[in-house]
């Protein structure tokens, strides 16, 4: 009989480095969007822009707010376009949230404004982290239900969501996405959380690598609005540098960074063997060509990137990276992560778990990676258990894989008598989540 | 079953009426005899006799008399204890919603563990190393994640094993069982008595299992490097030691290593391997060159039973006889009272047994000889003297001479059988001295009579 029963539930996924918002029982979210937000200091404008009013102002009237009264923007679109003082801040540190008024305006946009629904009509079901602590959980729940007054609620972590989507109730997710790599055991449907893996090394460390490297050799990357192309003759293009001095460094460092990754996804490749300065210094270079009209050539550097994530000091030998060596000197590659959450598991399921290894995340849709691991981790794993490391083939699915997981959890029929309702947190309170949301 | 339900047709299987029509119409489609099923369906062959979804079935509209519409309506779930009202879509017919429960609440099962009350637990349930919390947490937890302990063990606020949360939850579960049974009978076939949980057991499955797995691929290698490397060296002990002592060859065996390896992978190798098991005896020298055949083609089985070796010596030995040698031999056997396969087969007994069979193969042809010898010694003396008064002296000659000749015969039988069994030597040697002069013609004949009438 068919199992799903739809009660047009929301599934939302708010990552490090995107926010995945959608209906549930699709099989991609509706509104995907940069989970960083532009952020205008009221004070810094009414300072500098006391003679032009060309900014709105937001007539708040509430001015005893320590952080005084700002102005966020929020959305692809309001970050593309360049403001001056806008600073480009982000809701999440290290994983977990430290500025809920940003969540909550992320959360706004993605109602409102992407999927234009209202929230009091449909139960909620959140992606959470694979390893949040209690305070947040019951943020989460008390923020839903007191501003947005949803019906139902229900927090699942990231490492179940993607177990679900490959249709498995027991394996090890691993999750590389922006802000960080996690590598969580799934048994049954709940998370192991003594064996979970942590490691700050993620997509953005390696872009943060790339662009280290690329400056150390010369290239320049200009960011989109700082310059204009004219086109003198036909085909012929011409490149004037802007200078717009009221951009923040923040800002600037955003756009850098968008198209440094860029260049990563397109050009970068996971070497087949562990990469090592003296085979790969003669190899072909590949152009890329910047928005500008610049084209670089990008030789080693294409392996040397991917390759930190098995082998995270490497990132030490880039000039300019050495502020992050205490990071990297800590964390360890991934097939060392995968194999050591699995040994701190119960033996009875290791067999298991070693035959599905799930890759997650927008950086684990990097070419050959999942062939380099399988090959890492056959060498390292016991000969007893058979090791299969599997991916989905759609890029698409792989980052999105924990809102896929999620759109099909809430759209079962026998999912409905788990939610966490309004009149259960009412009688019960907020730290009634923990029962109700293992 | 989608589509049914969306068009609104019928979700039973096909009625009687329609099925009466078409079977006739399937019965003219069935496979021709002669072919089997199977080959009949890489040809083509018939479609499925039962389709899941009939096709003329779908082509109907629903029937007009009901008004079927689709409405978002809302709908509580027993399963959940709360009142909780979500909305989904609904099949509406005749403006009647459906009615009963949440088709998916009967999916809700849970385990019923069992909850003790305060002295239930002061009376039964005490344990020196669990606290009356810790013992509480844990049954909450159980009810909670359904049994999995994998899981609760993750969850358990102190760090405990699985093994130790599974004991304490079967034991406390078995005492309570059968602390609260009116009598012990009714309780028995409760699986939770009848088969209680072995934590020695699974401690020590477990760490077997652990070892398993905590081998390497790398070491793996390095071990079957390590054992060919062994078996390499054996066997070229082995060939050095055969060339050496040739009346002396030693099969050797490698036994079963894949066992060992799984139980103690850290052993050195020298336990596992050169495991040499001497199944033969020492050969006469007259069939060594048998034997050492026999020999190499026992080495190359890994394991056999001694009974077979046996067999294929004592084959090898015999293979220059005859077959009636062979029964003879065996004949003799049996008048001597010995089975023909030893009953308890040792490696003294099998090597004695070899011997006995090559004794008396040996002292059965030498006895050929000895007839050939005399029936040439006879018509030589027969044809020489031809009269016939002097025959009769002559023969008695003969038989004097005969008799002076058998004994030698005899003591020179007696010589290779010295190593062996001496009793059977004894017992005939002298019944055959005995009845070789109580029949001096027919020499030819006398082995068979001896065997008839001997012992």
């Amino acid at each position: 009989m068919y199992g799903g029963d739809e009660v047009s539930a929301i599934v939302i996924d708010l990552g490090s480095h995107t926010c995945k918002a959608g209906y549930a029982g699709e099989d991609a979210p509706k509104a995907v969007f940069p989970s960083v937000v532009g952020c205008i200091d009221q004070m810094d404008a009414d300072d500098d822009k006391e003679n032009n009013d060309s900014e709105t102002n937001n007539n708040n009237a509430d001015s005893n707010k320590p952080k005084g009264k700002r102005k966020l923007y929020v959305g692809s679109q309001a970050l593309g376009f360049r403001r001056d003082h806008m600073e480009v801040v982000s809701p999440l540190k290290d994983g977990v949230v430290v500025d809920w008024d940003i969540v909550d305006n992320i959360w706004d946009h993605a109602f409102k404004d992407c999927l234009l629904i209202d929230p009091k009509e449909h139960p909620m079901l959140l992606a959470e982290p694979s390893s949040n602590t209690q305070l947040q959980r019951e943020k989460i729940a008390e923020l839903m239900f007191e501003k947005y007054k949803v019906p139902a609620l229900f927090l699942a972590k990231n490492a179940v969501l993607t177990s679900f989507a490959s249709g498995r109730a027991t394996s090890v997710v691993i999750d590389s996405g922006g802000g960080s790599t996690t590598v969580a055991p799934v048994h049954d449907g709940y998370v192991l959380q003594k064996a979970v893996s942590f490691s700050p090394i993620g997509g953005e460390f390696l872009t943060d690598c790339l662009m280290k490297s690329l400056e150390s050799k010369g290239i320049l990357i200009k960011p989109r609005y700082s310059f204009k192309r004219k086109e003198i003759q036909p085909g012929v293009f011409q490149t004037v540098d802007v200078d717009l001095p009221h951009t923040t460094e923040s800002y600037k460092l955003y756009s850098q960074r968008v198209i440094a990754s860029d260049i990563k996804e397109s050009v970068c490749r996971a070497p087949d063997t562990p990469y090592d300065e003296s085979s790969y210094s003669n190899i072909p270079m590949t152009p890329y060509e910047l928005p500008d009209g610049q084209t670089i050539e990008i030789g080693a550097d294409r392996f040397k990137i991917p390759d930190i994530l098995f082998n995270p000091s490497l990132a030490q030998t880039i000039p300019g990276m050495d502020n992050f060596a205490e990071i990297s000197s800590s964390a360890r590659g991934l097939p060392q992560m995968v194999i050591e959450s699995i040994n701190r598991c119960d033996v009875d399921i290791r067999k298991e778990l070693f035959g599905s290894i799930l890759l997650a995340g927008g950086t684990a849709s990097m070419q050959q990676l999942k062939e380099r691991l399988e090959k890492d981790l056959l060498e390292e794993s016991p000969q007893a258990a058979r090791v299969k490391v599997l991916a989905s083939g759609n890029a698409t699915e792989r980052r999105f894989s924990v809102w896929i997981g999620g759109s099909i959890l809430a759209s079962l029929g026998s999912f409905q008598q788990m939610w966490f309702s309004k009149s259960e947190y009412e009688e019960h309170g907020a730290s009634y989540i923990q029962r109700k949301c293992p | 079953m989608d589509a049914k339900d969306i068009l609104g047709l019928p979700k039973t299987p096909l009625p009687i009426a329609q099925e009466k029509k078409s079977r006739p119409h399937k019965d003219s489609q069935r496979k021709p005899d002669g072919i089997s099923r199977e080959v009949y369906a890489l040809t083509g062959g018939v479609a499925p006799l039962m389709p899941s979804i009939d096709v003329s079935q779908l082509k109907r509209r629903p029937p007009s008399d009901e008004k079927i519409t689709w409405q978002w309506l809302p709908f509580t779930s027993s399963a959940r204890k709360d009142n909780l009202q979500l909305y989904h879509w609904v099949r509406v017919v005749n403006g009647v919603p459906p009615t009963g429960d949440y088709s998916f609440a009967k999916y809700n099962k849970s385990v019923d563990v069992i909850r003790y009350t305060d002295e239930e637990y002061a009376k039964y349930l005490t344990d020196p190393k669990w606290t009356k919390e810790e013992t509480d947490q844990l049954f909450d937890l159980c009810e909670r994640f359904d049994l999995r302990f994998i899981i609760i063990a993750d969850r358990f606020p102190t760090p405990r094993t699985v093994e130790e949360l599974k004991d304490r939850y079967y034991s406390a579960s078995r005492a309570i069982l059968v602390a609260r049974a009116p009598s012990p009978g009714e309780v028995a076939g409760h699986p939770l008595v009848k088969e209680p949980y072995n934590v020695t057991h699974e401690i020590e499955r477990k760490r077997a299992l652990s070892m398993v797995l905590s081998q390497t691929k790398h070491q793996e290698r390095k071990d079957a490097e390590v054992l060919a490397e062994a078996k390499r060296i054996a066997e070229s002990r082995m060939a050095a030691r055969a060339a050496e002592e040739p009346d002396l060859p030693v099969p050797s065996d490698i036994g079963p290593e894949s066992a060992e390896r799984a139980v103690g992978p850290g052993d050195t190798i020298s336990p596992s391997n050169v495991q040499v098991h001497a199944a033969a005896a020492a050969p006469s020298t007259s069939v060594i060159a048998d034997n050492s055949s026999t020999l190499a083609s026992l080495r190359m089985l890994k394991v056999y039973l001694r009974t077979y070796a046996l067999e294929q010596m004592v084959q090898a030995a015999s293979s220059s006889a005859g077959l009636r040698t062979i029964k003879r031999v065996e004949q003799t056997l049996q008048d001597l009272g010995i089975n023909l396969k030893p009953k308890v087969p040792t490696k003294a007994v099998c090597a004695e047994h070899l011997e006995l069979r090559k004794e008396i193969l040996t002292l059965l042809n030498l006895q050929k000889q000895l007839q050939y010898k005399e029936a040439e010694g006879s018509s030589f003396r027969d044809g020489s003297y031809g009269d016939m008064p002097g025959t009769a002296k002559r023969s008695q000659r003969a038989v004097d001479q005969d008799r002076t000749f058998v004994p030698d015969t005899i003591s020179f039988g007696v010589i290779p059988g010295d190593r062996g069994v001496k009793r059977e030597q004894k017992r005939k040697g002298p019944g055959r001295a005995s009845e070789t002069p109580s029949s001096p013609a027919g020499a030819h004949k006398r082995p068979r009579k001896m065997k008839a009438s001997d012992l």
